[in-house]
């Protein structure tokens, strides 16, 4: 897969802007590989970023992803499993199938590289493909350069292989850079002339791993690869004998569905992080209910008790003549998550009572409702404080200032008369005295929201404890910004 | 309840700030010095006391502003001691300062480079004669403590010890003012106002905010906290400070500033006195070797023009007391001789007969334009300091340093620090990180911007980076950067100037470690030790002498009789001749691209005109508009005359164009009335005006002064223009006229002895503008015979065989050492080679150093070549003697023989240069069926042809000077070319001319006398051809 790298950052890329992949290699960030436009302007794989940008001012560049090429590997490898169910992974950038027993199925080579060319199109990347009797000898045939004098075609009979190895460059077998190196110094840069070496003398020089290559290579030695096996989702669909319209209805047909689910997991030692419900109505889309979880997922009670606290939040536009389960990709169960207590007992802790806690809060009121809080560092009261994913932040205990700060922020600062403009104290419900202050705060000027203001602690008729602002700029306004608690 | 205070009213009472930090404490401090100083002044304060954090690094430069501004400077420094305790220690004398400075060299030296390292003992054990002043902490919770801190300073500083009360506005401030008046009650310390100033006016916050940021290495939008949360840091007013302060706090500071009364003014500085002999005084000691150096130079008698000169300087030397300085100079330069290190000094001093006799120059007093030279050794009334750079070979350059720390000690010696500054692209960089641009976009903005020179082009520039030109976030960048560039970022050690004190060094300037292991450096840079008087050495390295030194004794060798400098012969035709045609690779100093098409032009003839050569080609002359004027002068295609008299005496010997920077500066004397000491400012300036403006009043002051003279103000413009051309580019012409000596001699050993001189500088690389492949090429031009290097012939170094025939060393192999060739050559001493193995074997030789050999194809002769030198050198084992041999009985490989290409390209790989035919003489009939015609035809075209040719890429240089021009050298195997490729034609063809190795050009050809360019039009990248030579193993992805 040449462009593998490319395509797992850039998925639907506009291919008219110049595009790179960078990775920093000793501290010099170089061009991994780079989009079409970009190399038509002489980004080159391996030029630093500095030398790039110059060549290409306008260099749209995302960082390396090794996690998503290898996702986008083993999506392809699954795919591949429609065409033959020997599939197995080459990381970080090859796929093999063997097709020895699917090429009469599918009618031919030809018609196989087309189903093949199909798939990497469908997961989002294009394939250099090459056919030949051993798997090393496939992957250096669609490793080997395009126009070359070896261009390969496909080998079908390991008597013709030889041959065909001959003139493609050894560096198609991804040998390590050393032996490489040196034996190109010794004009070693083909296959076949590293074939023509005398074994003994050859082994003793760059080792009988090396020679073991070669013989894998020809078919000397056999070279087995471990089929790929995807990492599942679980899915099931069951119908009603009859609509089910109301919310209990829903919750007793899907009990048994969530048990089969919870039995799935269990075999697998698996569980799941999102759960989808689609129900599905006579004509017209399906109702989604997506839940995700805090925490990993497997057992059918919880995640029973979530779907009926969504699904109690629903409307339904109509019957249901369908249910629906899909999950997320499995992943790997933590057994120490079977904690001996139940929460809130013995030492479990109440925090760890949160997470649940969160997760009905999320099912009754939606997602985008719950949220935490958390202090920022910061001198203006108003950004002092921001919203954050609950519990995200927890214990990370930022320390404060000292500062007197109230509780209570108005959203607002509201506006307070002063008889004489700015420069006489301002009434609020009576005149205020004074307890503390001036506290100048003037910062902010990085983004836009510069303030310059003089804080007092004041209190009022009504004895509220109150903090006002006088703006530093004309016409030294004054404000209400916050209440003491 | 009172109003808020507004600005202006009230009484604004005396008031002296006591605690200020200036951008010298690097990434704290968001003002110059100098701003400071000028602000504290204006805003009419008794005194400023200028504290940075373990430092005294800036208070050169603010002392030098007081002087100006009239205000008194205060001396001391901020600590913040390991217990938490905090303070401001002010010098009261000269004593407090010494004690201040050794503190601050023990918290330096006690931790590494940037940081220090105190406790309260150090403080207890040094501290005297200095004012405290304490800085308790923001959060005054812990009486306790505070109390334990208090009493503790009370007891060791009593009546010399103030609690600090700071007014910042950051909560409560009546609060905070009313617990310290408890806290100084009860430890028993007087309270004295203070501002924490960290900016000399408010409007700093922003970049005072950037700089913290910068410090934390986080962006400022995540600095939280650390950020101050106003801008009150800043020198305030004095009607403001009143309504913050009771005034007994303000009092008080003027009552600490009166107690200080240390200035900088005090330090004396005084030389070494070991070097004067028992029953000796410097004076006559001095006096002494400068006779027997006299004898020596003129074995006949010197003559009388020079016995008074001697006469006069020994007097103004003693007048001025700067025996001892003379003396150091020479002692180093003894001890150089005596190790047979070739050394030569230059500079103003340097030039001067007493430095002639001594030993320290080679620039003959007696020598015409040299008399007149000579008026610009020190003299009374500018009271400069002597300046005397010293070069020695750059390789044993080391070996002086260590003489001279062992012969004064390591608390008497230090290097002068060098101020490293924000640049445009530095700060660009950090600034950009402080407001949040992501690396890669920083990045391709500091690219663009790289000649950034022109600010209106800025935001088109920007754009073209794929920035938003209207974004506020780069408006801010710039802003900051604006004000950052020319800020000082951290200290380094100069090259190599040395200070040497009588007494200990660190109770005159503090001391702090190097980067580098074993070495000291002292907080003051250059200018600021010029200022206060102190004199310092420059310990130099030069290659070219290294070159000399290796080229001499080759030369004595070959005609078997001693041959040194003093028996080159002066004034040889055939050596100004070569010079005349450009013919300088490898020469001092005029080997440059540009220094060798001035040489037609300038057609030197002798020695003064070297001199000129090597002033003439600089940035200064050139933006001046100098060169021109000169080369018609010298041509006689225009009239020598001269605007009046004044003018007439200071630039006759350069026919009447101010070449020099002195020149510049006895113009200002002589023709416009500056007083010397003015004329230094000026010069002072000049270096800096580029980055902070302010010529105008000097502007002023030398139209109206010419103007007076009698000359026109047209005159008086053109000579303003020059001075600021000259910038910090001007050469001076005591340094030329030492480097002039340099070249005739590099050049006598090009012309006469080219073998032993291409051999000797082979053997001092890295040097000098030209590779190792392009001096062998010159030389093999001009006839000597180049051997390749060879296990069966060669030594570490390159060697000179058989009269004159010169062999390629083993240094120049890649991967291969010193000690690996020496275990090399000994084993051959004993017996030849029989083969690889027994090579490996006898020289103890690892896998990695064969390789080297047979990639550089050294093993030709014990392997057919290099293809199966590798297979064999692969197939060695490792070196054990007792092993049986190995490798017989394997099947003889089917290695096929390299082409001649892929030798030629293999010899690059790993020497650098190939005495095979050159990679093009291979391509010559591809390139020809494609009519690019060979660079040595380019000699027979008329001016102005069209021509179609291509070579590989030697160079590509973009000079300041030349707007926005490059020049690339290319060559092929008939000969260089110089192309000229315009801004425009390079920024449409930018790859071309960035990423070719092998490039095509077509062009037009321009001719100036013998001076060939070809002005670009169309560049192709060729680098392909070069590959089919052969081809490179890739990885295949």
């Amino acid at each position: 897969m040449p462009t593998l790298v490319f395509d797992a950052v850039y998925r639907e890329a506009d291919a008219s802007r110049p595009l790179a992949v960078i990775e920093s290699v000793r501290r010099v960030q170089r061009i991994v590989i780079a989009g079409r436009a970009a190399r038509a302007r002489g980004v080159a794989p391996g030029m630093a970023l500095a030398v790039a940008l110059t060549l290409e001012p306008r260099l749209d560049t995302r960082d390396r992803d090794m996690d998503a090429e290898r996702a986008l590997l083993e999506r392809l490898a699954a795919a591949a499993g429609e065409l033959t169910p020997r599939v197995s992974l080459e990381p970080p950038d090859g796929v093999l199938l063997e097709v020895r027993g699917s090429l009469a199925l599918f009618g031919g080579v030809e018609a196989l590289c087309a189903r093949v060319r199909a798939v990497c199109r469908r997961v989002g990347t294009r394939a250099r493909l090459a056919l030949a009797p051993t798997p090393l000898a496939a992957l250096a045939g669609a490793r080997a350069p395009r126009g070359h004098a070896a261009a390969p075609s496909p080998v079908m009979h390991r008597a013709q292989l030889i041959g065909a190895l001959a003139p493609l460059p050894l560096a198609t077998l991804r040998l390590p850079q050393d032996t490489l190196a040196r034996l190109a110094k010794m004009g070693v840069t083909e296959i076949g002339a590293a074939l023509r070496l005398p074994r003994a003398g050859f082994a003793r020089r760059f080792g009988h791993d090396t020679l073991a290559t070669l013989d894998r290579l020809v078919g000397r030695e056999a070279a087995p690869r471990r089929a790929v096996v995807p990492r599942e989702r679980y899915r099931a669909r069951a119908e009603p004998a009859y609509e089910l319209t109301s919310q209990p209805a829903l919750v007793a047909f899907l009990a048994p569905m969530l048990e089969a689910l919870e039995g799935f997991l269990r075999g697998r030692q698996g569980s799941i992080t999102a759960l989808e419900c689609r129900l599905h109505h006579r004509g017209g889309a399906a109702t989604r209910c997506r839940l995700r979880f805090a925490q990993p997922a497997f057992a059918a009670a919880p995640i029973g008790f979530l779907l009926a606290e969504r699904l109690a939040a629903t409307t339904l536009a109509a019957p249901v003549m369908a249910c629906e389960l899909v999950t997320s990709r499995l992943v790997p169960r933590r057994s120490a998550s079977a904690a001996l207590w139940q929460p809130g007992e013995h030492g479990g802790g109440p925090g760890n009572e949160a997470p649940e806690l969160i997760e009905r809060l999320r099912a009754r009121l939606g997602e985008q409702s719950v949220y935490g809080l958390c202090l920022v560092p910061e001198h203006r009261p108003e950004a002092a404080w921001r919203i954050a994913e609950p519990l995200a932040h927890r214990g990370a205990g930022t320390a404060v200032a000292a500062d007197r700060r109230p509780l209570w922020l108005l959203s607002t600062p509201l506006p307070l008369p002063s008889p004489a403009g700015g420069h006489a104290w301002p009434q609020y419900e009576g005149p205020l005295e004074k307890l503390a202050g001036p506290e100048r705060i003037e910062t902010g000027w990085w983004d836009d929201r510069d303030v310059a203001r003089d804080y007092y602690v004041v209190r009022s008729r009504a004895a509220a404890l109150l903090w006002i602002y006088r703006e530093r700029q004309p016409p030294h306004a004054w404000f209400l910004h916050g209440v003491f608690g | 309840m009172g109003i808020p205070a507004q600005d202006g009213g009230g009484a604004a009472p005396a008031y002296a700030e006591l605690h200020c930090l200036s951008n010298f404490t690097f990434l704290r401090g968001a003002s110059h010095p100098r701003e400071l100083v000028e602000r504290a002044a204006a805003l009419g304060y008794v005194a400023l006391a200028v504290t940075d954090e373990c430092s005294v690094a800036g208070v050169v430069r603010a002392h030098l502003a007081a002087k100006q501004c009239g205000l008194p400077l205060i001396i001391g420094a901020e600590f913040h001691l390991r217990c938490g305790l905090a303070f401001v220690a002010l010098a009261t004398d000269r004593h407090g300062y010494a004690r201040l400075a050794r503190l601050i060299t023990r918290g330096r030296r006690a931790a590494e480079k940037g940081r220090y390292d105190l406790g309260f003992d150090d403080v207890d054990a040094l501290l005297e004669h200095c004012l405290v002043l304490w800085l308790p902490p923001a959060d005054l919770s812990d009486e306790a403590r505070l109390l334990a801190m208090g009493a503790r300073l009370r007891e060791r500083f009593a009546g010399d010890a103030w609690l600090a009360v700071e007014l910042l506005r950051e909560g409560d401030d009546a609060a905070r003012l009313a617990t310290l008046t408890r806290l100084g009650a009860r430890t028993g310390l007087p309270l004295a106002a203070s501002g924490d100033v960290h900016m000399h006016v408010r409007a700093r916050r922003r970049l005072q905010d950037a700089v913290t940021a910068i410090r934390l290495g986080v962006p400022v939008a995540q600095a939280g906290h650390a950020l101050y949360r106003n801008g009150e840091r800043h020198l305030r007013e004095r009607a403001r400070l009143a309504k913050l302060y009771p005034a007994p706090l303000l009092e008080a500071t003027v009552e600490i500033a009166a107690r200080c009364r240390f200035s900088l003014e005090e330090l004396r500085y005084e030389y070494p006195q070991e070097l004067v002999p028992a029953g000796e005084t410097a004076s006559s000691w001095l006096r002494r070797l400068t006779e027997v150096g006299l004898r020596e130079r003129w074995p006949h008698g010197a003559p009388q023009k020079v016995h008074e000169q001697v006469g006069h300087e020994l007097a103004l030397i003693a007048e001025l007391r700067y025996e001892s300085y003379f003396l150091t100079v020479h002692d180093i330069v003894r001890y150089a001789r005596e190790q047979g290190i070739l050394c030569q000094g230059r500079g103003s001093a340097a030039n001067s007969a007493v430095c002639y006799c001594l030993g320290v120059t080679a620039v003959d007093p007696a020598h015409e334009e040299m008399q007149l030279l000579m008026e610009r050794f020190v003299s009374r009334e500018r009271n400069e300091p002597p300046d005397i750079d010293i070069d020695f070979e750059h390789e044993r350059r080391e070996e002086v340093i260590q003489y001279i720390y062992g012969k004064y000690g390591r608390e008497r010696t230090a290097l002068t620090a060098t101020v490293i500054s924000y640049r445009p692209r530095s700060a660009l960089r950090d600034l950009g990180k402080a407001l949040g641009l992501d690396p890669a976009g920083i990045e391709r903005l500091t690219r663009t911007l790289q000649w950034w020179d022109r600010e209106a082009g800025r935001v088109a520039r920007a754009g073209e980076a794929g920035f938003d030109p209207e974004s506020p976030v780069l408006a801010r960048l710039f802003e900051l950067a604006k004000e950052l560039i020319g800020f000082p970022r951290h200290l380094s050690q100069h090259v190599g100037g040395f200070v040497i004190s009588a007494g200990p060094l660190e109770e005159l300037v503090p001391i702090e470690n190097a980067a580098m292991p074993e070495r000291t450096v002292i907080e003051w840079d250059k200018d600021d030790l010029d200022a206060l008087g102190l004199l310092k050495v420059d310990v130099l390295g030069l290659g070219m002498l290294s070159v000399i030194r290796r080229a001499l004794a080759s030369v004595a060798a070959l005609r078997g009789t001693p041959f040194t400098m003093a028996d080159v012969p002066q004034d040889d035709p055939a050596v100004y001749d070569m010079l005349c045609r450009a013919d300088a690779v490898g020469v001092f100093q005029v080997e440059s691209r540009a220094q060798m098409a001035m040489l037609p032009r300038l057609k030197p003839r002798r020695y003064y005109d070297l001199v000129i050569q090597v002033a003439i080609v600089r940035p200064g002359p050139i933006q001046g508009g100098m060169v021109h004027p000169y080369l018609r002068r010298r041509e006689r295609s225009e009239p020598v005359d001269y605007p009046g008299p004044e003018v007439e005496k200071v630039l006759r010997r350069t026919l009447g164009v101010p070449l020099f920077q002195e020149q510049v500066m006895q113009l200002a004397i002589e023709a416009a009335g500056f007083t010397p000491g003015e004329a230094d400012q000026l010069r002072r300036s000049m270096a800096a005006w580029k980055r902070h403006g302010g010529l105008g009043h000097f502007h002023d002051k030398l139209t109206r002064g010419l103007l007076a003279r009698g000359y026109d103000r047209g005159f008086a413009e053109r000579i303003f223009k020059q001075i600021l051309g000259f910038g910090e580019y001007g050469f001076p012409e005591s340094h030329a006229a030492s480097f002039a000596l340099l070249v005739y001699v590099s050049a006598w050993l090009k012309h006469h002895e080219p073998a032993a001189f291409t051999c000797a500088l082979l053997n001092s690389q890295p040097m000098g503008f030209y590779q190792p492949a392009q001096l062998v090429r010159d030389a093999r031009d001009h006839g000597v015979e180049v051997r390749p290097a060879s296990v069966l012939a060669s030594r570490w170094e390159c060697t000179l065989e058989d009269d004159r025939a010169l062999r390629l060393g083993l240094c120049l192999v890649s991967g291969f050492g010193e000690a690996a060739a020496q275990r090399l050559v000994a084993a051959r001493a004993q017996q030849a080679f029989a083969d690889v193995q027994d090579l490996a074997m006898r020289a103890a030789l690892e896998r990695r150093e064969l390789e080297a050999l047979a990639g550089a194809d050294a093993l030709a002769g014990l392997a057919e070549h290099r293809h199966l030198a590798f297979w064999e050198v692969a197939g060695s084992e490792p070196p054990l003697p007792t092993a049986p041999r190995a490798g017989s009985g394997e099947g003889i490989p089917l290695l096929t023989a390299p082409t001649e290409g892929q030798d030629i390209v293999a010899d690059y790989r790993s020497i650098g240069l190939t005495l095979r035919r050159h990679p093009l003489a291979l391509l010559r009939e591809r390139l020809g069926r494609e009519h690019l015609i060979p660079l040595a035809e380019l000699a027979t075209l008329p001016d102005g042809s069209e021509v179609h040719t291509a070579g590989i890429v030697l160079t590509r240089q973009r000079p300041g000077t030349a707007s926005g021009v490059t020049f690339v050298t290319i060559e092929d195997e008939t000969a260089h070319a110089n192309l000229i490729v315009w801004e425009r034609v390079g920024d449409a063809q930018r790859r071309p001319l960035l990423e070719s190795r092998l490039l095509e050009v077509h062009g037009r050809l321009q001719r100036q006398g013998v001076v060939t360019h070809l002005v670009a039009r169309r560049l192709i990248d060729r680098s392909a051809l070069l590959g089919s030579l052969a081809p490179r193993a890739r990885n295949f992805h």
